[in-house]
């Protein structure tokens, strides 16, 4: 977290470092680097600058560090490739360059270790620091074990971590043992790991058990948050002797994690002037040069006189005003603060209800933990009594929670936990929903189906016969999880379990962001297996399951509704009040329509353009209230003065292009809309009209009707896109 | 499928990049036009039984009330969506602004234009209703009949004009009088088609009648062929209009509301056709709904009071550079910040790598409800119903795992894709019980399922930090017992409905009596707030024995600490000393981390003499901020220990 750490990475740099070695397609070099480019940009990601990188590089062709002076030996081929810093992407990019395997074999691994150790000594000092040295090598070079306990003791004192990781390196723990291991080999690897052996804190493992590990997402620990210190009441106790008051600390138990979030960056310079750049290339996407942009607001109201019809103002003419409905109520700075309803911190128990009455759907959002106060024995032993009388009473608390003086109140449900779930005796809250958060929506009941005079049928083809009812119970039964997985010793334990779930975008983003960061020119990576884990039910459970997958599928009869049902045309299912009343008799009667020559109003263009083609009983009639609808949107749009009537228009033309897909001809649409855009286009509809194309027609999606929307329509999707633009 | 049959309530503006398309919102808002009648009857004060409870207001005063109440509580909830008030039967004609009473629409009064609601249409409703104040006599009833056609009519036209586009268009018709044309065929016909028209239009027609003096509301004289069936309820789903009427307890009012508020509330989908793959090869179509969502105040903007009247400053917004260059969109990236750079993608990569799979819900298994952490919550659940647009025999199948999850006390999990490009999550599947149930835990809340967000590894914050050793329960619990068992909410359960949120409900009471030019108030009832003197009556002996155990047992152990603690630490000294590498870190007198210790360096003045490693060290311990410079930690440690040593 927040503590300062110091940590060198010592890589073997040596001729035999680009070998490729037990079937890998990459060299040694190249699969250590995995590792260590995966460490070092979740480095650079964190942005500390308290978190310190060094580089020593083992087997350079140069010499380049401070031991290597004439009283010493074996400190040849030993290069700082970066002193300890903080790390950032022009480092990075620095460190890069010096990655490549050299033509030496000859650097002592343990020389390196000392190199780094005097970059801590020296950087950190005396300081609180953690300090941390993690060499990456195949032990190919010679070792030199003389000074090695000498080593241990003085990376003790200094308080280091000595991390070593082998490329094929033997580890019986983990399961690999190289098969025909040079005899130098296995004597460097012995005495790294007596090395290791001698350090107060050190690993000794193998690169292919840290690369696998690589895969499983770190979770970025946060430091913890103390949202509330104070007293938990019970009663009043300024206004009541009997009251209670329980001094207690709230922490965050849960709070959602949230992706990388990315910010507007433009090239300072501007776009590249001299050369034309095609529409794929644009700006550079690398992030050299790119700046953040600012935003810059301005403030404008509507003017009639000012050209345009807009004009600005200034930010300090400005009040701050709520709406109550569509009326605008300013607010001064000092009655501002009378909008604000006036609380005290405070954290008091309204009542208690009983666990089975509450439903988990209810919470509103995350949860928080409650603990006694440190070091307060009285505050410890109240609240333990607390939750241990709510657990042996199956009982929550329900308390109002106002965090500090003029925060809103909360209600909170408290939840006992006698060291259950975690280890600790706690309360653990949730917010639960207020009068004004609850929408009443009404849904028929699951279980039975009411008629329209009023009966109660039990079956009936929505409810499930008995049939599906046992299919559904045998297939929920075959298919529970909840001792389906593995604890680590192999017994069965809960599949899924919150620890293994993984937010797959903050993962997949940042495995993309340190991706690129490293290799600016590779493709995205393909998404981590472990976190797609559960995005479908396990395959052998579901092989287990078959027959009761199949009873269920059997049973349940679901059918697929076709993609298109086909248009209105022909169907003769006309819609009818709850009278019964033969509505389309009486519109015939009362709204005699001479054929060929329908009229429709614009005051009522919606209703008589449906009810004319509902009975219309050729394509010429059709054609010709189409035309007519055609007009009346026209004429909608040229009286418009501004954009008034553009909504009127669009849902006009939304029921026309809508009525002619279920009418099979869509062509009808398709030219009226290509003349409509053109009108609008060019105004010559009185005016400016661009307005109602990009917004209402563009964003209201009613452009050209796709053979996807109709089988009879010419109109590919890729056309009706191109239409749109 | 339309965009407009597609209302998803695009309100997750916590997704992140998602943008509301402006188009897209307007359509799922709703407009709701009261349409109240005015008649004698309508207008007869209820006769006087002498009860003090009973009946105060006429037929018309409780529509007119019910109105009232509606758009203020729209206000605050539906601050997006339209209401008008119609009233029909007056003497008077009114429609926009032609006031003749030739034109138009007899024995019409647009009372309000459909729009959304303002100070004046609220005032204008209260004066009608409380002081009685029809200067404009307005509240006179027609010598002949209305023609029911002619409302019709009018009500079209508002809804045609005023909010075309709307995703929601309701009529709420409140009348007495179930024949308004006996005898008359040929009107009966004129509004038969009238009220087709609206059906075409897409208007649905909510009826709410009133019955007076046990007279029963006859739909099938005239109603029955103005109504159609809601096209877009559930299936199965049969609505015939509730009667109100007073007695039983229930004033008009009071029934009327009760009837009104079940429907006013336009029920918006959060998405619709969703995939629901409950098995491979298994899968049927839901929607999805949100109907517990935080509401909070409508967020306040600026205004420009120069002219006459205050007007609502549009902000645009222009991309700069350092340098103050307005920069295009073309030239925009969007950058992820990284070592002091920032690391590009190409829209497309982009695109792609916020893709996590189709738009789906997938179980992939079942567990005992008990397995799902009390403590596991992040974030609302979304309800769940399912529909027969997609596959046929949806319902019966998700009746069934209905059932069986709440009889057998079970909870689906799965992986969960709202829409395209939302972020995916992992859900357990809790189903609610029926609300007209007897026992019902969430009477106000529909039978379903609820998609309940669990949270990811992610989200879990570390507990390492606390220390709360598990304690045996003992005499306190006991006692504690009593009280708990003596202070039961009501019903034994957290009912939502009986706790308005008192910081929303203070912003609206003082922006109301702003913009209606009222009394501020300077206080209001919050009901939030516990019963103290019911706690201390009921319990305050209990509490009052418990606190005096406390007080002794607490006593107890502080001594029993304070000596082990001694006994240990002179214990530990010698070995302390011979650790080398920790003599460097205890500096002056020891690191002072017992409280004695730490308070005998502050009565000496010394705790200045620690590292700032030292400092930060106990106090993290001790769960004080960390923050500042030394000189700030030591004043804040001392701080602490004055005041809890």
């Amino acid at each position: 977290m927040a503590d300062k750490e110091a940590t060198v990475y010592v890589i073997d740099l040596g001729e035999s470092m680009a070998d490729c070695h037990n079937g890998r397609n990459e060299s040694d070099l190249e699969f250590g680097m995995r590792y260590i480019w995966d460490k070092i940009t979740t480095t650079v990601a964190a942005s500390r600058k308290t978190w310190n990188v060094g580089v020593v590089g083992l087997n350079t062709d140069e010499t380049n560090n401070n031991e290597n002076r004439e009283e010493y030996q074996g400190y040849e081929n030993i290069s700082v490739l970066q002193e300890l810093g903080p790390m950032t992407m022009a480092s990075l990019r620095a460190l890069k360059s010096k990655i490549e395997p050299s033509s030496t074999s000859s650097a002592d691994a343990i020389s390196a270790i000392v190199v780094a150790l005097r970059m801590i000594q020296t950087f950190t000092k005396k300081l609180k620091y953690k300090r941390k040295i993690i060499v990456v090598t195949n032990g190919e070079s010679p070792i030199d074990d003389d000074q090695s306990e000498e080593v241990a003791n003085m990376l003790n004192d200094v308080g280091i971590e000595l991390i070593v990781l082998g490329v094929d390196f033997d580890d019986a723990e983990y399961g690999f043992k190289e098969e025909d291991k040079p005899r130098h080999k296995e004597q460097n690897e012995k005495i790294l790991k007596t090395l290791v052996d001698h350090c107060e804190s050190g690993a000794f493992g193998t690169m292919a058990q840290a690369v696998e590990e690589l895969a499983t997402p770190r979770i970025k620990s946060v430091r913890p948050f103390k949202a509330y210190d104070g007293p938990l009441t019970l009663g009043d106790p300024q206004k009541y002797p009997s009251a209670l008051s329980i001094q207690v600390e709230r922490y965050f138990k849960t709070k959602r994690a949230t992706p990388p979030s990315a910010s507007n960056v433009a090239n300072p310079n501007g776009p590249p002037q001299t050369q034309v750049w095609n529409e794929d290339d644009g700006v550079p996407f690398s992030g050299v040069g790119l700046q953040p942009v600012k935003q810059l607001r301005t403030y404008r109201i509507e003017d009639s006189k000012a050209a345009g019809g807009k004009k600005d103002v200034d930010m300090e003419d400005l009040a701050k005003a709520y709406q109550y409905g569509r009326t605008v109520v300013p607010f001064g700075k000092s009655e501002e603060d009378y909008l604000k309803y006036e609380t005290t911190k405070s954290f008091t128990i309204i009542g208690f209800v009983p666990m089975s009455s509450y439903e988990p759907f209810l919470n509103m959002g995350e949860t928080g933990l409650i603990v006694a106060q440190k070091v307060n024995e009285e505050a410890e032993l109240g609240l333990s009594a607390l939750i241990h009388a709510l657990h042996e009473l199956e009982s929550y608390a329900v308390a109002r929670y106002v965090n500090k003086d003029k925060a809103p109140p909360q209600i909170l449900l408290l939840k006992p936990n006698p060291a259950i779930e975690d280890d600790i005796e706690c309360l653990y809250d949730i917010p639960l929903p207020f009068a004004e958060d609850v929408r009443s929506y009404q849904f028929p009941p699951l279980d039975k189906v009411l008629t329209i005079t009023g009966n109660v049928l039990t079956e009936h083809r929505l409810l499930p016969n008995n049939d599906l009812q046992q299919a559904m119970s045998d297939y929920v039964d075959a298919m529970d999880l909840t001792e389906y997985g593995q604890d680590d010793d192999g017994h069965p334990a809960e599949y899924a379990p919150i620890d293994d779930l993984y937010n797959p975008v903050i993962h997949h983003m940042n495995q993309a962001i340190r991706n690129r960061a490293v290799n600016p020119d590779a493709p995205l990576p393909p998404v981590a297996e472990i976190l797609t884990r559960f995005t479908h039910p396990p395959e052998p459970l579901l092989a287990k399951a078959k027959t009761e997958i199949d009873g269920l599928i059997q049973a349940a009869e679901v059918k697929k509704v076709p993609p298109k049902v086909q248009g209105k045309r022909g169907r003769k299912d006309t819609v009818k009040p709850l009278s019964g009343l033969d509505i389309d008799a009486l519109l015939s009667e009362t709204r005699p329509r001479t054929k060929k020559t329908p009229i429709i109003s614009t005051e009522n263009a919606i209703p008589e353009f449906k009810q004319i083609l509902e009975t219309a009983e050729d394509d010429e009639t059709i054609e010709i209230a189409a035309k007519q609808m055609g007009n009346i949107i026209c004429k909608l749009v040229s009286d418009s003065f501004a954009d008034v009537l553009y909504p009127r228009a669009a849902e006009n033309l939304r029921v026309m292009r809508e009525e002619l897909i279920n009418m099979e001809v869509p062509t009808l649409y398709n030219k009226y809309i290509t003349k409509l855009k053109e009108s609008l286009l060019s105004g010559n509809l009185n005016g400016d009209r661009r307005e109602m194309w990009f917004r209402w027609i563009v964003g209201g999606r009613l452009g050209l009707i796709t053979q996807d929307e109709s089988e009879v329509s010419e109109v590919s999707e890729n056309e009706a896109k191109a239409f749109l633009k | 499928m339309s965009w407009r049959k597609d209302q998803d309530e695009r309100l997750d503006g916590d997704e992140g990049d998602e943008e509301l398309d402006e188009n897209d919102y307007k359509t799922q808002k709703d407009a709701v036009l009261f349409a109240i009648d005015v008649s004698k009857s309508m207008l007869k004060p209820p006769q006087n039984t002498g009860d003090k409870k009973a009946d105060k207001d006429s037929a018309l005063t409780a529509a007119l009330t019910c109105a009232y109440q509606i758009m203020q509580q729209r206000i605050i909830s539906q601050p997006k969506d339209m209401m008008g008030v119609l009233l029909f039967g007056t003497e008077k004609s009114k429609f926009r602004d032609d006031s003749g009473n030739g034109t138009g629409y007899p024995h019409c009064y647009l009372l309000s234009d459909l729009d959304i609601p303002g100070a004046e249409d609220v005032k204008k409703l209260k004066a009608l209703i409380e002081d009685g104040d029809d200067e404009d006599e307005i509240m006179v009833p027609s010598k002949e009949p209305v023609i029911m056609s002619n409302m019709l009519f009018c009500a079209n036209q508002v809804f045609t004009t005023n909010a075309a586009n709307f995703g929601s268009r309701r009529l709420f018709i409140v009348t007495d009088n179930d024949d308004p044309h006996a005898g008359d065929k040929q009107a009966k016909s004129s509004a038969a088609v009238r009220a087709k028209d609206l059906y075409d239009l897409g208007v649905v027609i909510e009826l709410f009648p009133i019955s007076r003096e046990d007279k029963k509301f006859d739909l099938s004289k005239f109603y029955d062929d103005i109504i159609y069936r809601n096209p877009a309820a559930e299936a199965g789903q049969s609505e015939s209009p509730k009667t109100s009427k007073s007695g039983d307890g229930l004033t008009l009012l009071n029934s009327l509301i009760s009837n009104i508020n079940s429907k006013q509330t336009p029920k918006r989908s959060y998405f619709s056709n969703l995939p629901f793959e409950l098995a491979p090869g298994l899968t049927i179509s839901i929607k999805g709904y949100m109907p517990l969502n935080r509401q909070t105040p409508t967020r306040s903007c600026y205004v420009y009071e120069g002219e006459e009247q205050a007007q609502v400053v549009q902000s645009e917004t222009a991309q700069v550079d350092f340098a103050a260059r307005t920069v295009e969109k073309s030239e925009l990236r969007k950058g992820y910040k990284f070592g002091g750079e920032h690391i590009c993608f190409k829209p497309e990569e982009l695109a792609e790598l916020k893709q996590m799979g189709k738009k789906t819900l997938r179980i992939i298994g079942f567990k005992k409800r008990s397995k799902i952490p009390s403590w596991a919550s992040v974030k609302k659940s979304i309800f769940i119903f399912p529909s027969e647009e997609q596959y046929v025999g949806s319902t019966r199948v998700f009746s069934a795992l209905w059932q069986k999850l709440l009889k057998d006390d079970k909870v689906g999990i799965a992986w969960f894709v709202a829409r395209e490009n939302a972020h995916p999550v992992m859900v357990a599947i809790f189903p609610s019980g029926n609300p007209d149930d007897e026992e019902a835990n969430t009477p106000y809340l529909p039978a379903g399922l609820w998609l309940y967000p669990l949270p990811f590894a992610d989200d879990v914050r570390s507990v390492d930090h606390v220390t709360a050793p598990p304690r045996p329960a003992d005499e306190l619990t006991d006692q504690m017992r009593q009280v708990i068992q003596n202070l039961q909410l009501p019903k034994a359960m957290y009912d939502p409905r009986k706790y308005p949120n008192p910081s929303l409900q203070w912003h609206y009471k003082i922006l109301q009596a702003k913009a209606l030019d009222e009394e501020t108030p300077d206080a209001m009832d919050d009901v939030t707030l516990p019963k103290y003197r019911q706690i201390d009556k009921r319990v305050g002996g209990y509490l009052a024995e418990w606190k005096e155990m406390l007080a002794k047992k607490a006593n107890d152990l502080q001594n029993t600490r304070a000596f082990k603690r001694e006994f240990e630490e002179d214990d530990e000294r010698p070995a302390k000393r011979a650790k080398p590498s920790k003599k460097a870190a205890s500096g002056g007198g020891g690191p002072a981390n017992s409280n004695a210790d730490l308070k005998k360096a502050f009565e000496q003045g010394t705790l200045g003499k620690m590292t700032v490693a030292e400092l930060k060290d106990i106090m993290a311990s001790k769960g004080i901020s960390t923050a500042g410079r030394k000189a700030e930690l030591v004043e804040r440690l001392e701080q602490w220990v004055e005041e809890n040593l």
